[in-house]
């Protein structure tokens, strides 16, 4: 059983009347990588910020450590962040940034300059310390700034957005070596990020956001496969949702046909909608329960995105295998690839 | 390039018309015999060193150092909180605000010099409320003078400092951290040392060669180099000592200037 660092309930922050977190409960384990993952909007910047100390919440408590954040100012608390800019300061360079919390520690210069020393050797950036912050890279300032907080080691590590700024090769280095210095530096990092892939990659947990309001918490293979609503599904990759009528456990029907599920728990006759990856399913030529007619087909480079129009809906399918539009197809899939969810209103 | 030049035209003509030239004439005054009576042939001389060595011209020029900078720094204690202060406002009035501290500029100085003037005469009034100022001629009047008719000066280049400065860059450092005070001496202070420069040099200039206002405020009892150089010019008129001292306070200035600068690194001030 691991220890909760963070316990968060009932939290509740509005600016201008406007709710922008509504009730939140959440946790954090010592050591664990968590992700604040939803739209521009939802939230999840200011959840972090709550946090961090620059904004106090309306209602609700945090506790960090066993002490209830809110009597700490953001400078007492053991909590150091990377924002989403760097804010790296200007007038100082690379090596009197990453000092900066030191000295603000009162701590001995030479303690100051061993430890500046090593963590620009986890951050990879060994014979930056006298250069001018201005003449970094954008990941080389991203380094910097990790490094700036890291070297206070904190016990919570809050990172919000960190690698919106970078390009695609660089960002997808960044995850990696992120998620590796979590694991070295065995403290809890917080991410937040829009980006639903880098969620999946570096996470022990993801919390999908949206409105304000925590739509599932789990672990990146448990949301991607069994999203608890039409947003998660909607969000976290492409999904085909689809209306359906559950007739008992393990069993459901849409688009006018019986399927087996591997679902339980519904009421008799409840609507509920159906979620089914696109690469979940096949496409045979021969007629099956679902048959449809290609409506486009697009090379997106591992695969073919093909669209198949049944009964005047759309249905994303990923495929290896070309097909041509017009080909009348029919849809196949497993039973534990249909993945039923409570009807949402949306 | 080419664009360029065109485009800066008009500035370099003005600036060769009316400071080059003028300059260049002020320096040729200074070490010639050239005056308004003899615009003939010239010849260089010494004489007028000798006005800087006069004890008035020394006085005065001492006066002027002195209460200049005491305000400046005056205006900078009272510039600073109040950027700082209308900067982290939050509210939409913030513009009527900004626009409160630059109206006294839009009226004629001169007015409001008066206006402290007959304030500060034993008679005016404030008499009304029990109050007689009598300040004629004080350093005191002429800090005040200075200071209100200066401050705008000093408050806005702060003011539009503070204001573009990244919020984040306070809340990192309060994340690694630092209280309000070690922000403030560690962040907020360096990164608004352009404005404070500007500021300085915005209020220094003025006060410097100020002449109206001494001559208002302090009944003729405080001489500032202003004073003695108009006097030179207009009442006695000796062309070529008024030029050496307007020379001695040009090399005042850009000495006091170049310390100002030395704290600038970045240079991203008016000089």
């Amino acid at each position: 059983m691991r220890t909760k660092l963070v316990e968060i309930s009932g939290l509740t922050k509005s600016f201008d009347d406007v709710e922008v977190l509504k009730d939140i409960h959440l946790y954090i384990n010592e050591n664990e990588f968590v992700t604040l993952l939803g739209p521009s909007g939802c939230g999840k910047t200011t959840l972090l910020r709550l946090i961090a100390g620059f904004e106090y919440a309306d209602a609700g408590v945090i506790t960090f450590d066993g002490r209830v954040l809110e009597e700490l100012p953001p400078n007492k608390r053991a909590i150091n962040t990377v924002f989403q800019k760097y804010a790296l300061f200007p007038h100082l360079n690379v090596y009197e940034n990453i000092a900066f919390g030191l000295k603000m520690k009162k701590m001995p210069k030479e303690d100051i300059n061993k430890e500046v020393t090593s963590v620009l050797k986890l951050v990879k950036l060994e014979g930056f310390e006298g250069r001018n912050i201005k003449t970094l890279s954008g990941g080389q300032q991203q380094r910097v700034a990790i490094a700036r907080a890291v070297v206070n080691k904190p016990k919570l590590l809050l990172l919000d957005e960190p690698l919106g700024a970078l390009d695609l090769k660089l960002r997808q280095e960044m995850q990696y070596e992120l998620k590796e210095m979590q694991r070295a530096l065995g403290i809890s990092f917080v991410f937040v990020t829009h980006d639903q892939e880098e969620a999946l990659t570096m996470s022990d947990t993801v919390v999908v956001m949206n409105d304000g309001i925590i739509q599932q918490i789990g672990t990146p293979i448990d949301i991607y496969n069994e999203p608890e609503n039409r947003f998660t599904a909607n969000f976290i990759g492409e999904s085909n949702i689809i209306d359906g009528v559950m007739h008992k456990d393990f069993l459901v029907e849409f688009e006018g046909v019986m399927f087996e599920c591997v679902d339980e728990g519904f009421d008799q006759l409840e609507n509920v909608d159906i979620v089914i990856r696109p690469e979940d399913i096949e496409l045979k030529i021969d007629a099956g329960k679902i048959n449809g007619v290609v409506d486009a087909i697009t090379f997106k480079g591992v695969h073919y995105e093909i669209i198949v129009m049944v009964n005047d809906k759309e249905y994303i399918i990923h495929s290896t295998d070309p097909k041509e539009v017009g080909d009348k197809v029919s849809l196949h899939f497993e039973p534990e690839d249909i993945h039923v969810m409570v009807k949402s209103n949306a | 390039m080419r664009r360029l030049r065109i485009i800066t035209l008009p500035y370099l003509v003005w600036m060769v018309v009316l400071v080059l030239v003028p300059t260049l004439l002020i320096l040729l005054l200074s070490v010639t015999n050239l005056d308004i009576y003899n615009i003939g042939p010239f010849s260089f001389v010494t004489e007028g060193f000798e006005e800087l060595t006069k004890p008035l011209v020394i006085t005065a020029m001492k006066n002027s150092v002195r209460l200049s900078l005491l305000a400046t720094l005056i205006c900078f204690l009272i510039g600073y909180p109040t950027a700082y202060f209308l900067a982290n406002l939050k509210t939409s009035k913030k513009t009527m605000l900004i626009t409160l501290f630059i109206l006294p500029v839009w009226s004629n100085m001169l007015l409001r010099i008066i206006a402290w003037e007959t304030l500060f005469f034993p008679n005016s009034i404030l008499n009304m409320f029990g109050i007689s100022l009598n300040l004629i001629g004080t350093d005191v009047a002429i800090l005040i003078g200075m200071t209100s008719m200066y401050l705008p000066f000093m408050t806005l280049p702060l003011y539009s400092v503070l204001e573009k400065m990244d919020h984040s860059l306070i809340e990192a450092s309060k994340d690694l951290g630092a209280s309000n005070m070690q922000t403030f001496l560690k962040v907020t202070l360096p990164l608004s040392l352009s404005g404070v420069v500007s500021g300085v040099i915005m209020t220094l200039l003025p006060s410097m060669t100020a002449f109206a206002l001494p001559e208002r405020l302090s009944g003729g009892k405080t001489l500032l180099i202003g004073n003695i150089i108009e006097d030179y010019f207009m009442k006695t008129s000796n062309i070529n000592g008024g030029a050496m001292i307007s020379i001695a306070l040009m090399v005042v200035i850009i000495v006091l200037f170049m310390v100002v600068v030395h704290f600038d690194k970045e240079g991203e001030t008016l000089i």
